[in-house]
């Protein structure tokens, strides 16, 4: 009996973990956003935004830079997938497309994910997940009563992977860039000299 | 005790699994539908030559059809099967040739695997869906239920060979070696040479030019030319067409068009319209034919649930259709479906 409790408290803690995923919050244009200010004294800003540029052309197929507005604020577009998932298998439903914002300043930085658009996929002739039209749906606008629910789920692993974003964001710009080493002169023998 | 570690040993690989999918690469895809129908005829018989939705007045099955797909690295591989009858004798050939194998229906919609040797080179081997046209066999592909008969008349699925290069995000070009249509196995050899220029000139169009030709087992030589385009135009407005001739060495064969047009008025519901011209090509012995069919259907979205009620207007100028008494010949058909199909 233990043991079944046990194991049912288990799985219950799974789907706990899977269900806790909150909305992302409204801006004050009624826009999906994720939003954070970090205090960081010991990096210089010129530091700080270079990391930041770094970091979205460490992938090229998933960020974009679009702008980078004077020496502080750096706009970039990307992607992220949405998919269901259990027990090691996963359903691709769309893709979220959204707008990075990245604002530096001594001692402190700013980042946000906004403009979120959900591009629905569905299964090719191949067997393949495609993009099912090129306009997407703002991902707060409402959708009715028949598909609350399943937008309310795009909504929340939007909301997981955002936060999953902003981590490996806020590591990219703790990490120090080291410039490539420039490659040692190899020792070569003349035979012209005697 | 087998039972205790049983469920333990349960419990703490769902957990693991659960864990590892956030950290896990490429995980295995899987995916399906499940489609059912009922349709009543107006002609209080099956008179329209749709591929699927055949049977009238009646509650009948469509498929439960089957995807997988896994990606390591540059290599991925895709299985798909399918059960029922959309999925088995409508769609695909029963056994290999063989006449001990008649009876066995193999299930597959697709079976290949394909290698990206660059970002913009790929080669594909297998049993794969056809590249002609523009619906396609898994309803979930399909706005309408029933099908137009350019995709009845023509290839669903193409075994073979192909690569496919793409010079940018607005152009590629395909090209392979297949065996006859709808076929797993080719008695008179690798037949048939396949090609597919892909070209979006602006976002949201795309059209596919493609081509098909070659000599089937114990038939003359013939081709096929295909144009599939579709533009979304606006969110909620997408439109498409389908263009294509195939022309038999001696006569014979089939052209028309179709023009597909959509309007989703709210996000759980749309309407659209196919209207279809379609001739079938005199062969000496038969006659020639000309058939207009328009259908109308909506799409009511629930979740992975699509609810399709569908009407649909035939007129064949050789009056191939039948009247209720199932003797008198008429130029008209009609009918009303209902289905349902889950996709997940």
């Amino acid at each position: 009996m233990r043991i079944l409790l046990t194991s049912l408290s288990l799985i219950l803690f799974t789907i706990s973990l899977f269900g806790q995923d909150k909305p992302l919050p409204f801006d004050e244009r009624g826009k999906l956003i994720y939003y954070e200010v970090i205090a960081d004294t010991k990096t210089p800003k010129d530091s700080l935004l270079s990391r930041a540029k770094a970091f979205f052309e460490s992938d090229v197929k998933k960020y974009k830079i679009s702008s980078i507005k004077g020496d502080s604020l750096l706009q970039a577009t990307g992607k992220m997938m949405i998919s269901k998932s259990a027990l090691g298998m996963a359903r691709p439903m769309g893709a979220v497309d959204y707008n990075f914002y990245a604002e530096v300043k001594e001692g402190k930085y700013r980042f946000w994910l906004t403009d979120f658009v959900f591009v629905p996929y569905m299964r090719d002739r191949y067997g393949n997940f495609v993009p099912t039209t090129t306009i997407g749906t703002p991902l707060e606008r409402e959708q009715g009563k028949l598909r609350e629910a399943e937008w309310l789920g795009y909504q929340r692993i939007t909301a997981r992977e955002a936060k999953t974003l902003a981590e490996q964001f806020k590591t990219a710009l703790t990490t120090i860039i080291y410039a490539p080493e420039a490659p040692k002169p190899k020792n070569t023998i003349s035979t012209k000299k005697w | 005790m087998k039972l205790r570690s049983l469920l333990t040993l349960a419990a703490l690989a769902f957990t693991t699994a659960g864990f590892a999918q956030e950290t896990a690469d490429a995980p295995l895809q899987i995916s399906g539908s499940a489609d059912a129908y009922y349709k009543y005829d107006f002609a209080k018989r099956p008179n329209i030559g749709t591929s699927f939705a055949s049977d009238h007045n009646s509650v009948s099955l469509g498929m439960l059809d089957l995807a997988l797909k896994k990606t390591t690295g540059k290599a991925s591989f895709v299985g798909e099967l399918s059960f029922g009858p959309r999925g088995q004798y409508q769609s695909l050939p029963n056994g290999d040739g063989n006449t001990s194998n008649a009876g066995n229906s193999f299930h597959i919609q697709n079976l290949y695997a394909s290698y990206a040797f660059t970002d913009k080179f790929s080669m594909t081997a297998g049993y794969m869906g056809t590249f002609i046209g523009y619906e396609v066999i898994a309803p979930t592909g399909n706005f309408n239920y029933s099908t137009s008969y350019l995709f009845t008349n023509g290839p669903f699925q193409n075994a073979g060979i192909k690569g496919t290069y793409a010079f940018s995000d607005k152009i590629s070009l395909m090209v392979g070696l297949f065996n006859d249509w709808n076929v797993y196995q080719d008695f008179n050899g690798v037949s048939h040479v396949g090609a597919q220029l892909m070209v979006s000139p602006v976002e949201g169009w795309t059209a596919y030019l493609n081509v098909l030709s070659g000599t089937s087992n114990g038939a003359t030589n013939g081709t096929v030319l295909d144009l599939t385009t579709s533009y979304q135009v606006t969110e909620k407005i997408k439109v498409g067409l389908n263009a294509a001739d195939y022309s038999v060495d001696g006569g014979g064969g089939y052209g028309g068009g179709a023009l597909y047009l959509q309007n989703a008025f709210t996000p759980g519901f749309g309407l659209g319209l196919r209207g279809e011209l379609f001739t079938v090509k005199s062969t000496g012995a038969g006659t020639a034919k000309d058939i207009a069919a328009v259908t109308l259907s909506g799409n009511l979205k629930s979740g992975g649930l699509t609810f399709i009620p569908e009407i649909r207007f035939d007129n064949d100028s050789n009056s191939s259709f039948l009247k209720s008494d199932g003797l008198t010949a008429t130029k008209n058909a009609s009918q009303f479906s209902l289905a349902i199909v889950y996709a997940f």
